[in-house]
């Protein structure tokens, strides 16, 4: 027998999710990224291949944001950023990783300035391959995470040794 | 004045400093001089107008050696003329700075301060241009006996340090702009000193995307630095690859085919046509005209996809190799390059009048920023920046290359040198290239599509330029003779352009500080960094590490 508070947390959780599915806003952040992957992720919100058909749309705060569409291997002086930028989002907060080098450092691996694949500084939820990957691939990124959101199964990905203050979802 | 002439006269100007002259290929000019006759022979060239200063590369010449060599790279048409200093590796290696004679020398200066370890003398800015503010002192990336290891983090040091005040005083702001923004694809960080609405002061960081490719070139071999040399840039990866493979193929001595040439200019054409096409979106985005960055993104999606089909991908292309180019142009694509052409010719007319008529627009455009001849020579500008100041800064019209022999181009300039110019300019710049692009399908060479490019490069030393959507592109390529580069340095057209942006930012309105930027959102998503915080008259200081943990805990609820 549920409770009323039980019952009606229920509602609204569903409530949440429906909406969320369905109004997705991204911040897009570039941590060092050659604008390859940037240049495809603005050609996806454009009238050619238009994400915000599925009503997902960037825009320019963190604090407004639900998804962190992360581009480029992070570099020292981005590391720092990405994080704050990270932390300034309000919970449920999901990443998406474009590109080869925000999974391993792509070409740029080994160089001095790079730390490597940006799960090791934030945890990641789905990750978009390729140099750059198409703007279809990039639906397809988001189209991931709706799929995991909407049947409750997210798993987030994250290899650094200092977890950050995130508890994990 | 032919370049022959141009390097004679060049040297007879030097020739009370000069203490060696080379002649490494006819339309360079090295002339070894010491540092103490630096300024005096810059001031030379530059009171006789010869010309300007291009780059200013730096060799470490090894441990064994036990010297640097600073090169100052003047280009006047097509002759190039090269200020070769020495100095001691070990010592303190003092050049003086030339920066007083000629401004935009000094970011080339704090570079080659930061990346080899000269000490430049007399320099105003000693702070960090690329590296990070935890980077080691006295470990210099560029030297040639540099190990990743050396540049562990310096403990209690942040790799960008923001200076702890945000008020100075009065009604004096500091507005701090990026890294993370909204509009501009680059992080970087700007901050504005700002005076009630008007801009006192401008302060720039770089370095956020610095990767340090030209380290990571040195050990990689010739044909794999072509794809990390595309990844420099993303929007203009075939001019980098070119650049590139044009320095490579002047070492190893190679000739390239003219149809390979031809279609090297093609995809350039393209990539300008998409790069601009970009830019004017992202601009008029600035300015709260989204209408026409969407219209613009969708015409430049045709571009995309001419190029998607020709050489198989959408961004990096990948369209060169060393010695010649992989993609051929069939009948097929010479018909829907042609087709594509049409439209977006018809697309950028539509443009061009929509810039230049539109009330709206042209308040946030016309007399703004403007920038005369003189101060466009006195920055140092370069590329379509310079060219909308009426200054002709254009390679493919001052020294063709390549296929621009053939096929020659006509430079565009206006000389408004406000922010409508720079619009008019670039969108004139197009339907130029449409021009261009459709006589090299109509006439393209017949022949091979490559030479065989050697595995080991010759010994020697190479500069190539060329004309990027944004201006002059520079490389210098050295070789030991061996599998791998010994030296690459790349000055891009952008470094040299950042100067008017600050310059021209003071005295104007907050607001036109986006549009100046041609790229920049006053959407202040960063003003979480504002470490004043006013409440109900009281004022409260709040240190960066507060305010950020005073977020977290916010949000986090």
């Amino acid at each position: 027998m549920l409770t009323k508070e039980v019952y009606w947390k229920q509602i609204i959780t569903k409530v949440q999710t429906w909406a969320r599915l369905n109004s997705i806003w991204a911040v897009h952040f570039n941590s060092g990224s050659c604008n390859g992957c940037d240049i495809e992720i603005l050609a996806t919100l454009t009238p050619h291949y238009d994400v915000e058909r599925f009503g997902i749309k960037l825009q320019g705060s963190p604090r407004h944001a639900d998804v962190l569409v992360v581009t480029g291997p992070v570099t020292r002086q981005a590391r720092e950023r990405l994080l704050r930028t990270y932390e300034q989002m309000p919970e449920p907060k999901f990443v998406i990783a474009v590109g080869s080098c925000t999974i391993s450092g792509g070409v740029f691996d080994g160089c001095y300035n790079v730390g490597g694949a940006v799960d090791e500084v934030i945890p990641v939820d789905v990750y978009v391959p390729g140099c750059p990957p198409r703007p279809e691939a990039v639906i397809n990124g988001f189209l991931q995470l709706l799929t995991h959101l909407k049947s409750g199964s997210r798993q987030k990905v994250q290899k650094t040794s200092q977890p950050s203050q995130e508890v994990m979802a | 004045m032919n370049t022959e002439q141009l390097l004679q006269q060049a040297e007879t100007l030097l020739v009370a400093w000069n203490k060696e002259s080379l002649r490494p290929d006819p339309t360079r000019l090295d002339a070894v001089i010491t540092a103490d006759d630096l300024r005096a022979a810059t001031q030379a060239i530059h009171d006789a107008n010869w010309g300007y200063l291009s780059a200013i590369t730096g060799l470490d010449l090894g441990p064994e050696a036990g010297q640097m060599e600073a090169l100052y790279h003047f280009c006047n048409g097509s002759a190039i003329l090269t200020l070769r200093v020495r100095q001691s590796r070990e010592a303190k290696a003092v050049v003086p700075s030339i920066a007083e004679i000629i401004p935009p020398a000094s970011f080339f200066e704090r570079e080659l301060q930061e990346m080899l370890g000269f000490t430049i003398s007399g320099l105003n800015n000693n702070n960090r241009l690329f590296l990070p503010d935890d980077w080691p002192e006295e470990v210099y990336p560029m030297r040639t006996d540099f190990k990743t290891a050396q540049a562990a983090p310096v403990p209690g040091r942040l790799a960008d340090e923001l200076p702890e005040e945000g008020v100075v005083g009065g009604n004096t702001f500091v507005v701090p702009i990026g890294p993370q923004h909204p509009a501009l694809k680059e992080p970087g960080h700007f901050e504005f000193t700002v005076d009630g609405e008007i801009v006192t002061g401008a302060r720039m960081r770089l370095g956020y995307a610095h990767r340090g490719i030209e380290k990571a070139a040195e050990s990689r071999n010739w044909s794999q630095n072509l794809y990390l040399f595309e990844r420099v840039c993303g929007i203009c990866s075939h001019t980098h690859a070119l650049a590139y493979s044009m320095g490579v193929e002047k070492l190893a001595q190679v000739e390239v085919p003219p149809r390979a040439q031809a279609i090297r200019e093609l995809v350039a054409g393209l990539e300008r046509v998409h790069s601009h096409l970009l830019w004017l979106g992202v601009a008029a985005h600035e300015a709260g005209f989204d209408t026409l960055f969407m219209y613009s993104w969708r015409d430049r999606e045709t571009v995309m996809s001419l190029l998607e089909q020709i050489t198989g991908n959408r961004v990096n292309y990948s369209a060169n190799v060393l010695g010649g180019v992989k993609c051929e142009i069939g009948p097929e694509q010479a018909k829907a390059v042609k087709e594509g052409l049409n439209y977006l010719e018809s697309r950028i007319r539509h443009y061009l009048e929509v810039v230049t008529t539109d009330v709206m627009f042209l308040n946030r455009t016309r007399g703004i920023g403007t920038i005369s001849f003189d101060e466009a020579v006195k920055f140092g500008l370069l590329g379509p920046t310079a060219r909308a100041s009426g200054l002709v800064r254009d390679v493919r019209v001052e020294a063709p290359y390549g296929a621009y022999l053939r096929f020659p181009v006509s430079a565009v300039t206006e000389t408004n040198g406000d922010l409508e110019a720079r619009f008019v300019v670039r969108l004139k710049e197009l339907l130029v290239s449409c021009f261009t692009m459709r006589t090299v399908v109509d006439n393209l060479p017949e022949g091979p599509l490559s030479v065989r490019v050697p595995r080991k490069i010759p010994a020697g030393e190479a500069i190539s330029r060329l004309e990027a959507p944004r201006g002059e592109l520079f490389y210098y390529l050295k070789s030991n003779g061996g599998e791998n580069p010994a030296r690459i340095h790349v000055r891009t057209p952008s470094l040299c352009n950042w100067v008017s942006v600050l310059e021209k930012a003071v005295g104007r309105q907050l607001a036109d500080v986006p549009m100046l930027i041609a790229g920049m959102d006053p959407c202040f998503s960063c003003n979480d960094r504002m470490v004043t915080v006013a409440r109900s008259g009281d004022r409260q200081n709040w240190s960066w590490e507060q305010l950020r943990q005073h977020g977290i805990e916010y949000y986090s609820r």
